[in-house]
């Protein structure tokens, strides 16, 4: 092992202020029309923030409607247009894209040394999808808004007389999206190589979103091709799903979760890329199992194909398909245990610095333990046939998508903010905000798995009175949860305007994305760096750029 | 002040909140719901009534194993954190260690095992649920779903039941589950089944219950607007008492007799959708300004409603023949309000016979004011 630092060129002598990605041109125009991977990125970033700040909106509506047995604020119709809402914006517009969208687009080059992903106009046409699927789904809410379920099961999604076409369009371009997003990785990490920067040197948020892309290309066509049978039989009944004209509404099952149970992988991927990221450099320790971690990854990605029949337990399948899609769901619960164990490994012994952006990967670990451990109750066929379908089900999935998924989102943004912005927020703050989301979190979805596996069906406008301390309980859970969050967007923006100027490299890392200049300048790096040592090796770091302001 | 006298307050005892209610009186939830489960010992799951004891016991089991392993990675989580925090700016860390191969088999191949055993019980389990045993193929009962009711057809007996189902205690029963028109799920907490049911195929579940009481039965699959009022109660009975066919309760040779068993017929089959407190909901409601019947002095007599008929509106006056179409045929005429969602199922002599039909009108006039 060698102990050569990767040659950085940080900028030398400055006469005048350095040129950055953020400010070496400026007007609507240079926004709309650039090719450049970070703008992209924080395109994507406002966009899917934006999204997120909606699904929770409509999350914080139903909490507020279930606070009572009856339902407090909506007619039951107008209740299962709102968790509609909920599920679809923060699965197709925030979960799916965020992370690969906004941190991927803007880390992954730097990470491998590059100037731009592979094909930054593909990169650019992928957001303009994701901004038309926006706009278009937005658009069906006026258009007689959409009350399926995020799931669209047949037959109902083809009887209802809702939007379901046009926020299918919207769902098919949020796919194409999707996909381009993917492709452009897959070529970008393949090609675009910094020499020196061999496979099993690159950090693990690069392989993870490896395996991630994987999955949005061969998974999401499927979405498309559903989705599409779905409009096409809305308007021609040509009787594929329909039972009424010889459909079979199950095979709408099959091809909706052939997609979207390697779908929870593609959102699940990149959150774990993060935290594999985050918790070597904040520990400032080599990682535990890097091998065993990037492998886990491609693993979880292959089985994830193979177990979407653990989302049909109860649709009468028959024996054989039970005995193996549960036989390799638990097999799905290995390389993922074997992560959770290897996070916790590098802490150990490390040089723990207890900032915000570890803070949330803390939160990450215990959050994401109890959402996979709970996962592997919900894996028994005996025991999925009572808990399938409630509130248990509910409160596992939002321990993974919400608690997972979008805290190492939260955690990630802390972490490459000041990278992107070269400003910091305040500190105390966003430690009260992490311990206020992780305090309203559990309170919203402890109470529900309570009251799931007492018998509380999922997706229910009103319910019968035994289960409303439960409700109430949650409802104040998703009230603190939801100020927590409103605390953090309220110090990210204000960070901004009043931020005070991050270090060059402010949390010690030595992979590329922190040998860049802070904030990146276009082309991220004056000279192809060139990688001379091994993954995250904390003997080659600098600890002068840790305590240096940038500029 | 009026403080609450509940936790959490009821609405009414919230006057701010009270304020923001779009819809205070609801189609009413008509059938009556059985009495909360009580909790098994350890309070997290409904006191089981059936034989399906393996669900329970993996459940427990799995979740000491879930407490085991969360505390573990709690306990060195916090441990680390605490002991190894960065005191320096400049502090290593320490230990640099990046593999340890008898750990790393270790914590691969006992959680292997672990789910292994988890994988065998839940399977075994799963083959105790699907495989229906002979006593309860024997004792086979229909359960027909439809937006947004249960219909119960019972072995050796020619009467439904709607909204409720009696069983015998100790007796295996299978049911048989139809759907009339999209997916639902036929769910008994307390009795551990669920089954989605499926238009166009039939689906089939089996228990025996073993305790006498009063149990939930939910719809467990989204099926569109009044989805959380698709409710049945099961009630398990004594041999003695279900021999006296409790749910055969048909009367109707007085006009109040009829009335009383369209009533009951109304609370099991169309409540969810129709209210009869003037409250529009899923469907028009029965009562009030928009009703089907008013009275004039003592006689009572159809009221006047705008309809679509072909798609041309018209003003008719809902009178019996008029309610006879809409029941058997509720797509001919659409109540103008409801001309683009209305998507109630048609119902047949052998879902309603006509005397049903006319206790059900029986009922309907006596809400007329």
């Amino acid at each position: 092992m060698t102990t050569h630092a990767p040659v950085l060129d940080a900028h030398k002598s400055h006469s005048e202020k350095p040129k950055h990605y953020l400010n070496c041109s400026s007007g609507f125009w240079s926004w709309a029309s650039t090719l450049d991977h970070k703008r992209i990125g924080l395109m994507y970033l406002i966009g899917t923030g934006l999204a997120f700040l909606a699904g929770g909106l409509f999350a914080l509506l139903v909490r507020l409607h279930l606070w009572q047995p009856d339902g407090m604020l909506f007619s039951n119709d107008q209740y299962n247009q709102i968790f509609t809402l909920h599920g679809a914006f923060m699965v197709f517009l925030f979960v799916i894209p965020a992370i690969p969208g906004s941190l991927g687009n803007i880390v992954l080059p730097l990470m491998l040394g590059a100037k731009d992903v592979a094909l930054p106009r593909l990169n650019l046409l992928s957001f303009y999808l994701w901004l038309s699927g926006a706009v278009l789904a937005a658009l069906a809410i006026v258009m007689g808004g959409f009350d399926t379920g995020w799931t669209f099961y047949a037959p109902y999604s083809l009887y209802t007389n809702k939007a379901v076409v046009t926020i299918g369009l919207a769902i098919f371009m949020l796919g194409f999206s999707s996909i381009f997003t993917g492709l452009n990785f897959i070529v970008t990490t393949h090609k675009l190589r910094a020499p020196g920067l061999t496979w099993f040197r690159m950090p693990l948020f690069v392989w993870a979103l490896y395996a991630t892309s994987l999955l949005q290309v061969l998974a999401t066509p499927v979405l498309g091709i559903t989705i599409l049978l779905v409009a096409f039989e809305r308007l021609y009944n040509i009787g594929i799903f329909d039972p009424r004209l010889g459909g079979d509404p199950v095979l709408f099952e099959h091809f909706f979760w052939f997609y979207s149970h390697p779908a929870v992988y593609i959102m699940v991927l990149p959150a774990f890329g993060i935290i594999s990221e985050l918790v070597t450099v904040h520990s400032r320790k080599p990682l535990f199992g890097y091998k065993l971690i990037a492998f886990s990854s491609l693993a979880i990605a292959i089985i994830s194909f193979l177990v979407w029949g653990h989302h049909m337990f109860t649709s009468g399948q028959s024996t054989y398909a039970m005995f193996a899609f549960s036989f390799l769901t638990f097999f799905v619960a290995i390389p993922t245990a074997i992560k959770e164990f290897s996070w916790v490994a590098t802490i150990w012994k490390g040089s723990i610095a207890l900032n915000s952006p570890m803070l949330y990967t803390l939160a990450f670990l215990i959050i994401f333990a109890i959402g996979g451990l709970t996962g592997v109750i919900l894996g028994s066929l005996n025991v999925d046939l009572h808990l399938h379908d409630t509130y248990f089900v509910v409160a596992h999935f939002h321990y993974v998508m919400m608690g997972s998924i979008a805290l190492a989102f939260f955690a990630g943004l802390h972490h490459w903010w000041p990278k992107m912005f070269g400003v910091m927020y305040n500190e105390t703050l966003a430690k009260i905000a992490c311990l206020v989301i992780f305090v309203g979190f559990n309170a919203t979805f402890i109470p529900q798995f309570i009251m799931g596996s007492q018998g509380m069906p999922r997706r229910y406008a009103t319910y019968v009175p035994e289960f409303q301390p439960y409700h109430s309980a949650s409802t104040i859970g998703a009230m603190i949860l939801g100020s927590g969050v409103a605390l953090m967007v309220f110090y990210l923006v204000a960070s901004l305007l009043t931020g005070k100027k991050a270090m060059q490299n402010q949390w010690g890392g030595v992979t590329l994305d922190w040998m860049s200049p802070t904030p990146p300048p276009l082309e991220n790096f004056a000279h192809t760096p060139k990688v001379t040592t091994e993954v995250y090796d904390y003997s080659t770091l600098d600890l002068k750029s840790t305590q240096t302001p940038i500029g | 002040m009026n403080l609450p006298t509940s936790f959490p307050p009821r609405i009414e005892e919230t006057p701010v909140l009270a304020q923001l209610i779009q819809d205070p009186a609801k189609a009413v939830n008509a059938i009556a719901r059985a009495k909360p489960p009580e909790l098994d010992e350890y309070g997290q799951l409904p006191k089981l009534a059936s034989t399906f004891d393996h669900v329970d016991g993996l459940f427990y089991f799995t979740y000491a194993v879930c407490i085991f392993f969360f505390v573990l990675i709690l306990g060195v989580l916090l441990f680390s954190v605490v002991k190894y925090r960065r005191k320096t700016f400049d502090q290593p860390a320490a230990s640099n260690s990046t593999h340890n191969t008898p750990l790393e088999v270790v914590w691969t191949v006992i959680p292997l095992i672990i789910v292994m055993i988890m994988f065998a019980w839940g399977f075994k389990g799963c083959l105790d649920m699907t495989t229906v045993p002979q006593a309860a193929s024997q004792n086979t009962y229909k359960a027909t779903a439809a937006q947004w009711n249960w219909t119960f057809t019972y072995p050796n007996h020619p009467e439904k039941s709607r909204g409720e189902v009696w069983l015998e205690v100790n007796k295996p029963v299978q049911f048989l589950l139809e759907s009339e028109d999209v997916l639902h799920a036929f769910y008994i907490p307390s009795m551990r089944v669920k089954r989605d049911v499926i238009p166009g195929r039939f689906q089939t579940v089996w228990f025996t219950p073993t305790q006498l009481g009063d149990y939930h039965l939910f719809c467990a699959e989204y099926c569109g607007d009044s989805h959380s009022l698709m409710y049945a109660q099961v009630h398990v009975v004594t041999a003695e008492e279900f021999a006296k066919a409790p749910w055969y309760t048909f009367d109707d040779s007085t006009p109040a007799k009829a009335a009383a068993s369209g009533e009951s017929i109304y609370k099991g089959q169309c409540s969810a959708c129709h209210s009869v407190n003037g409250v529009a909901g899923a469907a028009p409601s029965w009562a009030g300004d928009k009703g089907l019947f008013k009275k004039d002095g003592d006689k009572v007599v159809g009221r006047e409603r705008q309809v679509v008929e072909n798609g041309a509106t018209k003003t008719v006056v809902a009178d019996e023949a008029y309610i006879r179409e809409s029941i058997r045929m509720p797509l001919a005429k659409l109540v103008a309000d409801y001309a683009t969602k209305a998507n109630m199922n048609a119902f047949g002599p052998d879902k309603l016979s006509d005397r049903e039909l006319n206790a059900v009108i029986e009922y309907m006039k006596t809400l007329a004011k």
